[in-house]
C-alpha cells in the first residue's frame, strides 16, 4: 500500500483536487479540502523513494517520467507544498471557488513540474501553471487586472511555446527527453529552453510581466503567485543550466536594477515584486557559478525566499484587505491597529534583509561565499550592493511606511485570524531555519535537505572549491561583516530621513521597460491599424478603378465590337498565326 | 465644498494632507499599546539614533580586533562592509530623486489607476 502511495505524484494530486475544487459550492467543505490536500501531498512526498523513476507512462513512443524525486527537486517541492498549505489558510476568509481551486491547481502544477523526470512532463505542467495562475489576477475584477492578466497569459504561453520548440530539437537530436543538464548553448534546443526559462524567471528587460501582474492580482492571489512560477524557473535553471557563466552576469544585473525602481515605487505590492526580482538574481547568479556550494545556496535561498517573501506579501495583503490600498503615500501608523501584522511583517523584513538568527542569513550567505570563492569580485561587489538595497526596499521601506512613519490616521481592525495564523506559521519558519542548530531547529534542518555531491554526513556535504568541508554560516567573521553592512545601511537611512534627503512617497506610475511595448509599441500597432483603416478602402477604390479601365480598354480592342474585329479579320488572324509560328520555330531551333 | 487637488513643485497632483485631527490613543489596539506604546514618544527618534550609532561604533571596534580571512582581498580592510553598506544604501536612496523626476508619471498614465481588487474588505 505504501509502495503504491509512494508512486503518486503529489503535484498531480493537487492539480486534480484543485480542478475538482472549482465545482464544490460549499465553502467550508471546499476549504477543508484545500487545506488538507497539501498535507496529504506532503506525506506522499516523504514516502517517495529517491533517485528512481516512480511513475512512467509511454505516449506516442515517448517515455514520460511523471514522478522522480531527488534532493534538488525534493527541497523545491517541499517549499511549494508548505507555501500551498499556508496559502490555503490565508484564503479561508474568502468564498471564491474558482479562485480557491485554481490556486491549488497552480501550486500542484508547480510541484508536479518540479517532480517531473522529462522535458515533456515538465512542459505540460509548465503550461498548467500558466493557465491556472491567470485566474488569480483576473479575479481581482478591475480593468487593470484584466489587461495585466492578458499580457501575463500571452507571456507565459510564449514561454511554453519556446520550451516546446526546445524539447522538439532535443528529442530530434538525442531521441530522449530526460532532464539532462545542457553543457553548451550549441546543443540543439538549448537556446530555446534557456529563453523559455528566462522569461519565466523574469530576467531583466524581458517583458516585465512580474511587476506588471502581481500587484494587480487579488489579495490572496498575489501571495500565491509570489511562491511558484519564478521559483519553478529557478529549479529548471538549476536542473538544466548549472555552471553557465552567462547566468552569473544576468543574475548580478538582476539583483541590482530592481533596487533603484523599488526606491521610487509607491505601490508596496509592486515594491515587493521588484524585491522578488532582486532575490531571484541571487539564485540565478548562484546557478551560474554552478559549484555544489552555489547550487546548495540557490536551493536554500529559494526555500527561505518562498516563505519570507510569502510572509511579506501576506502582510501587505492584510493591509490591502483592511485599508483598501497598499500605497505608501496613503499608509502609515498602522502599528496602532494591526500589531500582529506589524510584528509578522517585521520578521519577514528582517529575514529577507539577512539579519543573523533569521532565514535569509543562512541561505543567502552561501551564494555570496560561492561567488567570492570563484573569484568574481565585480559580481560579488554587485551582490553586496544589492544586499544593502534589499534592506532599503524590503527591510525598511515596507514596514516603515506602512506601519510607522507618518500617521495616516487610518484605524482599522486587525487582519482576520486565518491571515494571522498563516503569517504566524510563516514567521515561525523564518526564525526556525535561521537559528543556529539547537534541538532539531535551526539551519541544520534546511542544510540537511540540500543536494549532496560527496559522501559525507548530510549536513556537511557542502563544498567550496576543491576543499570539502562543511559550510558554517555562524562564524564571527560572517556575523560581524553582515551586521556591519546592515547597521551602517540602517544608519544611512536614519540620517537621510533626519536631513530630509529621503525621497518622499508620491503617487504615480513609474515607467519601466514595459513602457516600450505598452506605449510606443501599442501606439505603433494602433497607428498601423489606423493607416490600414484609411489606406485599405482607398487602395480598393484605386484598384477597382484601374481594373475597370483595363477591362474597358481590352473590351474596346478585342471584343466583337473592338478595333481588332473591324474588317480584314481573316487576313489579320492568318498573319498573326504565321508570326507566332515563326517565333515558336525560332525558339525551337535556338534551344 | 471639495478643494481642488494640490500640485507639487513639478506641477503633478499630490494627495492633500489629512486635515482632520488624528484619532487618540484610545482607538489603539491593546496589543499595540503593549508592544509599541513607546514608539510615539518624541524621544524615540533620537534614542534610536543613539543606539544605532553606538552599535555601529561597537561593530567597527570589533572589526579592528578580529583578523578576517576574506576571499576578496579588498574586503579584508577594516570597516569595508560598514563603508560599503552606508555608501550603497545612500546611493540607492539618493538616486530616487533624479529617477523619480525622470520616470514618474501620472497614476492613470496607462489608464489603470484603479488597482483595488474585489476581494478587499470594502471592495467594489
Amino acid at each position: 500500500m505504501i509502495g503504491v502511495l509512494g508512486q503518486i505524484n503529489p503535484g498531480l494530486l493537487l492539480v486534480l483536487v484543485g480542478f475538482a475544487g472549482c465545482l464544490i459550492p460549499a465553502q467550508r467543505v471546499r476549504q477543508a479540502i484545500m487545506v488538507a490536500a497539501p498535507v496529504v501531498a506532503l506525506l506522499l512526498l516523504t514516502l517517495a523513494e529517491r533517485g528512481t523513476d516512480l511513475s512512467v507512462v509511454s505516449v506516442l513512443s515517448i517515455d514520460m517520467i511523471l514522478y522522480r524525486v531527488d534532493s534538488l527537486s525534493f527541497i523545491f517541492a517541499l517549499a511549494f507544498l508548505i507555501a500551498s498549505f499556508l496559502n490555503a489558510i490565508y484564503a479561508l476568509h474568502t468564498d471564491d471557488r474558482l479562485h480557491d481551486g485554481m490556486a491549488l491547481a497552480y501550486a500542484g502544477a508547480a510541484v508536479a513540474a518540479t517532480l517531473a523526470g522529462d522535458l515533456m512532463t515538465l512542459f505540460i505542467f509548465w503550461e498548467i501553471t500558466a493557465v491556472s495562475s491567470v485566474f488569480l489576477i483576473l479575479r481581482a475584477g478591475t480593468k487593470a487586472a484584466y489587461q495585466a492578466a492578458m499580457r501575463y497569459l500571452g507571456v507565459q504561453i510564449f514561454s511554453g511555446v519556446l520550451l516546446l520548440d526546445g524539447l522538439a530539437y532535443v528529442y530530434k537530436s538525442t531521441g530522449s527527453l530526460t532532464l539532462e543538464a545542457f553543457t553548451s548553448f550549441d546543443q540543439p534546443g538549448a537556446k530555446f529552453v534557456f529563453a523559455a526559462f528566462a522569461i519565466k524567471a523574469a530576467f531583466p528587460f524581458l517583458l516585465k510581466w512580474l511587476q506588471d501582474s502581481y500587484p494587480k492580482a487579488t489579495v490572496v492571489g498575489a501571495v500565491v503567485l509570489s511562491a511558484f512560477t519564478t521559483k519553478l524557473a529557478i529549479y529548471a535553471f538549476a536542473r538544466m543550466f548549472p555552471g553557465f557563466e552567462l547566468l552569473i552576469w544576468i543574475g548580478a544585473v538582476m539583483t541590482v536594477f530592481p533596487v533603484f525602481f523599488a526606491v521610487i515605487e509607491n505601490d508596496l505590492r509592486k515594491v515587493l515584486s521588484y524585491s522578488l526580482n532582486n532575490q531571484l538574481g541571487f539564485m540565478i547568479c548562484a546557478i551560474g557559478i554552478g559549484t555544489p556550494l552555489a547550487i546548495n545556496g540557490a536551493a536554500a535561498h529559494a526555500f527561505a525566499h518562498i516563505i519570507y517573501k510569502g510572509l511579506l506579501f501576506m502582510s501587505m495583503g492584510a493591509v490591502l484587505y483592511r485599508v483598501g490600498t497598499a500605497k505608501a503615500s496613503e499608509l502609515g501608523g498602522l502599528y496602532k491597529s494591526m500589531p500582529w501584522t506589524t510584528i509578522f511583517c517585521i520578521i519577514g523584513a528582517v529575514s529577507i534583509s539577512a539579519f543573523p538568527l533569521f532565514s535569509g542569513f543562512v541561505a543567502k550567505s552561501m551564494t555570496m561565499s560561492a561567488v567570492a570563492y570563484e573569484g568574481y569580485v565585480i559580481v560579488w561587489a554587485m551582490l553586496l550592493f544589492a544586499s544593502a538595497g534589499v534592506l532599503e526596499h524590503s527591510g525598511i521601506k515596507i514596514p516603515y511606511f506602512t506601519f510607522f512613519g507618518h500617521d495616516s490616521g487610518i484605524r482599522v481592525k486587525e487582519a482576520p485570524f486565518n491571515m494571522l495564523l498563516a503569517m504566524g506559521i510563516a514567521a515561525f519558519i523564518c526564525i526556525a531555519i535561521g537559528l543556529p542548530t539547537i534541538g532539531g531547529f535551526g539551519y541544520g534542518w534546511l542544510y540537511s535537505m540540500l543536494q549532496c555531491t560527496v559522501t559525507a554526513p548530510a549536513d556537511v556535504c557542502l563544498m567550496s572549491g576543491d576543499e570539502i568541508k562543511p559550510y558554517k554560516p555562524y562564524t564571527a567573521d560572517h556575523i560581524l561583516t553582515q551586521m556591519q553592512l546592515l547597521m551602517f545601511a540602517l544608519l544611512a537611512f536614519i540620517l537621510l530621513k533626519r536631513f530630509g534627503l529621503y525621497p518622499p512617497e508620491r503617487p504615480g506610475t513609474i515607467l519601466d521597460t514595459d513602457w516600450l511595448y505598452r506605449k510606443p509599441g501599442y501606439n505603433m500597432v494602433k497607428w498601423a491599424g489606423n493607416v490600414w483603416g484609411k489606406a485599405g478602402p482607398a487602395m480598393t477604390a484605386t484598384f477597382a478603378d484601374l481594373g475597370a479601365r483595363a477591362f474597358e480598354k481590352i473590351e474596346t480592342t478585342f471584343s466583337p465590337r473592338g478595333a481588332l474585329a473591324r474588317g480584314a479579320l481573316t487576313i489579320s488572324m492568318a498573319m498573326w498565326s504565321a508570326v507566332l509560328l515563326g517565333i515558336v520555330m525560332l525558339v525551337v531551333l535556338l534551344a | 465644498m471639495n478643494q481642488p487637488p494640490e500640485r507639487d513643485s513639478s506641477g503633478r497632483f499630490v494627495k492633500p494632507e489629512v486635515e482632520t485631527p488624528l484619532p487618540g490613543d484610545e482607538t489603539m489596539h491593546p496589543m499595540s499599546r503593549l508592544l509599541f506604546g513607546w514608539v510615539s514618544s518624541p524621544r524615540v527618534p533620537i534614542l534610536i539614533l543613539i543606539v544605532v550609532v553606538t552599535t555601529c561604533i561597537g561593530l567597527l571596534l570589533l572589526d579592528f580586533g578580529l583578523e578576517r580571512h576574506e576571499k576578496v582581498e579588498m574586503a579584508n580592510a577594516n570597516g569595508f562592509y560598514a563603508l560599503w553598506g552606508f555608501a550603497a544604501f545612500g546611493l540607492a536612496v539618493l538616486s530616487g530623486w533624479p529617477l523619480g523626476r525622470l520616470l514618474r508619471r501620472d497614476e492613470d498614465y496607462y489608464g489603470e489607476a484603479d488597482t483595488k481588487p474585489d476581494d478587499v474588505e470594502h471592495g467594489s
